[in-house]
């Protein structure tokens, strides 16, 4: 990043007077900038001025440190350092802030300007300690940073005077000893020096680390701020900061705490106050954050100051990563009000927050039992046993229990408890006690400071209220909600909220893509409707043949001959209607893609002849062993080894179509055909289905309408495309398999041994199962889309892997002008959104 | 204790010793076991868990007995003193842990903003800045705690290579982990209880303003 700094003096900037001038943050800095959108806004700031980043040097070199304090002194109508015509005290602050958002600018000096040695009258203590602890703050880096008295000097004095007011004898002592000069008594010469002591401390090492890390220019200039600080009595002044909207739920609502008293260089150990507590309510806040959300079109922030009868707005934020809830609600809000445009609206959520908003929750059914309520210390759910020591937590995870640690306190010498534990619950302490601060290190679940559980450690229970639990009893910890229930409690994926829900109806409006998703069971199908899916794109038919079935295929693959075979198939036929049945009912009238058999023999296979049911069996197995189950017999390969397979499949889905046609559903059914390399394989298999379609039509009554089409997954199927289409209506892309099959990669194998070395070591930015590699399977796929519409322009294309819902891979899609992405259920929604981002552009806006 | 825990010590060499002071300090060790520390096992001093060893109860009540400074010691009362201006630090180190770990919002902190984290980092400097001091008059009082500086900067040091772990992890000599220790260490030294030490650290930190 470079930054091209005007030269031009461009002198003393009144905070709202640098964009008439034709300034920007270039020269004001950002807080400059912050001050120009306050104050064109026509909302309230404090008296001051902005010395432009041309003009800095001129105020650390001296020269400028008068006419700047002059010029605030006017502006605020009083001098500095005196007591003004509304009985305040009138302080100056100075600040620095550079050309774009930095973290680790040098700190605020707010007590120039106070005759430390003879505070006015009647401010009060709290406030005469305030002046002295702000008045020490600012003196203390002065002192070390502009006249060169030596740290350990400063900080010995921190330890030796407790309270501020005790060490400014000393430290006035140390700057006439040790330091360059005495301090000064002329708020012009306190100006000046505070100016040097900001510049070097930018110039520090650390200040050097903090640029060096956010990959800022080492020699990023600052402009410096300087405002009137009005101090009145403790009660009627105060600080604050304000978000626009609550970030639990989204809702626009002024969110925040103040303090009372003067605001310093930190706010250690003050009271944080509810902003409904503020002397003369949030109405002003209110109109303030709705006109900057309306504005920036970002969740904002303001920090501000208040005396008896003024408000000050001194600076506005933007969230730069507000959570998923604000932005989603503020999209909507703002779409609605008008002030953007619907798309804008479904631009500003990202995929990321989808996801968070779809992360699983506990499910509640309104009949759990509390067992008590603490602070949210640390996120995610867990449902464990409890253990009440850290030993028996390690006992019971070492019998390989899941195990919820609940103990008062935690310290150090829990931590083997707490590796051991799932969650873990303490009775006090709060978000930053030591139990939170190691299980977000560790990512558990922790709820702490539940300060009604009483541990009776003898006898092994843990009571709180009525309810009382012993050791080894099951609990549910939400580490996101601050509750501990009795008893185990499912997680479930949240239904959308309000505001989302809203966001994917528009996103729905500007897709191009079709989504659909990849459902093996009627609930799933279920899910993945009430979610948004406008179809099924991939029904595996695999976990027809688990479980109970499996015996039955196993007398399929291990059978004798045709009989056997056809017995056994028997054995499966009313299974499968039945759950084709189901499935269609789900789908209604859209469209629905089943695929025939495939999976990898060896799934179905006892694992070693031992498991065989019989000799034969057992001798078949071993003859069967394929060395790369994955390249082996599998999907159509299967089918026509075993002929009696997809005939079976076929009359099962078919017959359970004319089931559901009788009930006035007809769902768009398209059947594929898997792992074909050879078009061939196709032609067999349609031919098959024909008949069979037939033959059910003449047992029914009903002639299925379906569609055939194929899976492309091996690269030979890509590079066929177009003989393909002469057969297939359709074409969809198993993008796992032909990753696989493109980068001769096992996925399981590559998964635990190879991927993540290959990322640390750079060869792979990610791992080409989770976002498509557009250089060869997507140049394959480019290819088999090329030839497949020059057979036949209206074929239909999709793709059904694991990357049709990973956001980066649907934007290739959509360049590769497929008609639909497929992905699993509760992606949904997150396929929605992205195909919404891949067509309308800016797509890759950082979330 | 009892007498035959007691006994048993006694016949555990210099090493055993440091190694089993260190293992109260620290918690926990994974990996293991220290040949040194085998004494101490069969004393009931210490117990192996699969990979973890961990004192027990007597093994702690041990270590403190030893680390635990005279009430009458003359040093007691400037490393009281010392440690009350350490326990306000060390809420705010707590407190920077948890921002580290969790962005304002309740969201876990995934260190994806550079801004964000160089704030929290630029923050560490002024609580090391505040502890620095103290660990010179810890060092000078109670010259076991004299190696904890180059500890936490080495964790600092690490941190800034880059590594984000080194920050708040537990289950590495992190900024945060070191810190723990030489809290723990300095407990043992006064004696104090851990419930003692929370209360004291509640009353220094509401004292500190308003």
């Amino acid at each position: 990043m470079e930054f091209e700094i005007p030269v031009d003096d461009v002198g003393l900037v009144p905070f709202g007077k640098g964009t008439e001038r034709g300034l920007d943050e270039r020269t004001l800095g950002t807080r400059g900038i912050q001050l120009e959108l306050l104050a064109g806004l026509g909302l309230p700031v404090p008296a001051g001025l902005t010395v432009p980043v041309p003009s800095v040097p001129g105020l650390v070199g001296g020269l400028r440190a008068q006419a700047a304090l002059d010029l605030v002194e006017l502006l605020a109508g009083s001098a500095i350092g005196s007591v003004n015509d509304r009985g305040g005290l009138l302080l100056l602050r100075v600040s620095a802030s550079a050309p774009v958002e930095a973290a680790g600018l040098p700190p605020e000096l707010t007590g120039l300007g106070l005759d430390v040695s003879a505070l006015p009258e009647g401010f009060g203590p709290q406030i005469d300690a305030d002046l002295y602890h702000v008045w020490w703050q600012t003196a203390a880096i002065i002192a070390e940073h502009a006249l060169d008295v030596p740290g350990d000097l400063v900080s010995g004095l921190t330890l030796d005077h407790t309270d501020a007011r005790s060490r400014i004898e000393p430290l006035l002592e140390l700057c006439a000893t040790r330091g360059s000069k005495p301090w000064p008594t002329d708020p012009a010469e306190q100006l000046s020096l505070a100016a040097v002591a900001l510049a070097r401390r930018w110039a520090s090492p650390r200040a050097a680390r903090a640029r060096r890390s956010q990959s800022l220019p080492e020699d990023l200039p600052l402009a410096f701020h300087l405002e009137a600080v009005l101090a009145t009595a403790h009660n009627s002044s105060g600080y604050g900061s304000a978000m626009s909207r609550e970030l639990e739920s989204g809702m626009f609502t002024p969110t925040g705490t103040f303090c009372r008293g003067i605001r310093g260089a930190d706010d250690i150990g003050r009271t944080q106050r509810p902003l409904d507590e503020l002397p003369g309510g949030t109405a002003l806040l209110t109109g303030v954050l709705a006109e900057l959300e309306a504005r920036l079109k970002q969740v904002v922030s303001v920090t501000f100051e208040f005396n008896a009868d003024h408000v000050a707005l001194i600076g506005v934020q933007q969230l730069r990563r507000a959570p998923a809830r604000a932005t989603t609600s503020l999209a909507v809000d703002l779409a609605m009000r008008g002030v953007m445009s619907e798309a804008d609206a479904v631009r500003a959520v990202r995929p990321a927050h989808v996801l968070d908003l779809m992360y699983p929750r506990p499910r509640l059914t309104g009949n759990e039992v509390v067992l008590v309520t603490g602070l949210p210390a640390s996120p995610g759910a867990a449902v464990g046993r409890i253990a009440l020591s850290s030993d028996d937590a390690v006992d019971l995870a070492d019998d390989g229990q899941a195990v919820v640690l609940m103990a008062a306190e935690t310290s150090p010498s829990d931590l083997s408890g707490m590796v051991a534990a799932a969650a873990i619950v303490t009775s006090t302490g709060g978000s930053a006690s030591h139990a939170a601060v190691v299980a977000r290190g560790m990512g558990r679940p922790a709820v702490c400071g539940a300060g009604s559980l009483r541990f009776d450690l003898a006898v092994g229970t843990v009571t709180s209220g009525d309810v009382t639990l012993t050791a080894g009893d099951t609990v549910s910890v939400d580490g996101d909600n601050g509750r501990v229930y009795v008893g185990a409690i499912d997680l479930e994926v949240p239904d959308p909220s309000l505001a989302l829900t809203t966001v994917l109806l528009w996103a729905d409006d500007a897709r191009r893509l079709g989504v659909r998703a990849n459902a093996d069971t009627a609930a799933d199908a279920a899910t993945a409707i009430a979610l948004g899916a406008h179809g099924i794109g991939l029904c595996r038919t695999e976990h027809q043949f688990l479980g109970d079935r499996l015996p039955l295929i196993r007398r399929v693959i291990l059978a004798h001959d045709a009989d056997s075979e056809a017995k056994a198939l028997a054995g499966l036929a009313d299974a499968q209607r039945m759950d084709f049945r189901d499935l269609l009912r789900a789908v209604g009238d859209r469209p629905v893609t089943v695929r025939l058999l495939d999976a990898p023999m060896h799934e179905f296979l006892p694992a070693t002849a031992a498991e065989a049911e019989d000799e034969h069996q057992a001798k078949l197995v071993e003859h069967m062993h394929e060395s790369n189950p994955m390249l082996g017999v599998r999907g159509v390969r299967l089918a026509l080894l075993h002929e009696g397979l997809y005939p079976a499949q076929v009359e099962a889905l078919f017959t359970a179509w004319a089931d559901v046609a009788q009930e006035g559903i007809r769902p768009q059914l398209e059947v594929m055909v898997p792992l074909v390399s050879m078009p061939d394989e196709l032609v067999m298999t349609l031919r098959t289905m024909r008949r069979v379609n037939q033959e059910v039509a003449t047992r029914t009554g009903t002639l299925v309408p379906f569609k055939i089409g194929t899976m492309v997954e091996t690269p030979r199927a890509a590079l066929m495309a177009d003989k393909l289409a002469q057969y297939a209506e359709f074409l969809s892309f198993g993008t796992n398999d032909l990753t696989q099959m493109t980068y001769g990669f096992s996925r399981d194998d590559v998964e635990r041994r190879l991927l993540a070395s290959y990322i640390e070591r750079g060869l792979l930015k990610v791992s080409p199962f989770t976002e498509l590699d557009e250089h060869g399977v997507g140049a394959l796929m480019q290819i088999a889309v090329d030839k497949a519409r020059a057979v036949r322009p209206d074929i239909k294309l999709g793709i059904c892997g694991e990357h049709g819902g990973d956001p980066e891979s649907i934007v290739f899609v959509e360049r590769l002008q497929l008609d639909y992405v497929s992905c699993s259920p509760h992606r949904v929604p997150i396929a929605r959104l992205a195909a919404a981002h891949a067509k309308l552009g800016d797509a890759r806006v950082p979330a | 204790m009892d007498h035959g825990a007691a006994t048993a010590a006694q016949e555990l060499s210099s090493e055993g010793r440091d190694k089993l002071t260190e293992l109260v300090v620290r918690g926990m060790a994974r990996g293991d076991l220290d040949p040194a520390l085998a004494p101490a096992v069969d004393a009931g001093l210490v117990l192996v868990k699969g990979p973890i060893v961990m004192p027990t109860p007597a093994g702690t009540a041990l270590v403190g007995s030893w680390l635990r400074l005279a009430d009458d010691a003359p040093e007691r009362d400037r490393i009281t003193r010392t440690f009350h201006a350490f326990l306000p630090v060390n809420r705010r180190l707590r407190e920077l842990c948890t921002a580290w770990q969790v962005r304002p919002d309740g969201s876990v902190n995934d260190h994806a903003d550079a801004g964000y984290d160089a704030d929290v980092r630029d923050r560490l400097d002024d609580i090391h800045d505040s502890v620095t001091p103290l660990l010179g008059r810890f060092a000078e009082d109670l010259p076991r705690t004299a190696a904890y500086r180059a500890r936490l900067e080495a964790g600092l040091a690490k941190l800034d290579d880059g590594d984000n772990a080194w920050f708040a992890s537990p289950l590495i000599d992190s900024y945060h982990t070191v810190w723990m220790h030489l809290h723990q260490d300095l407990i043992l030294g006064l004696g104090l209880t851990r419930a003692e030490d929370e209360a004291l650290e509640e009353r220094l930190v509401a004292g500190s303003s308003e």
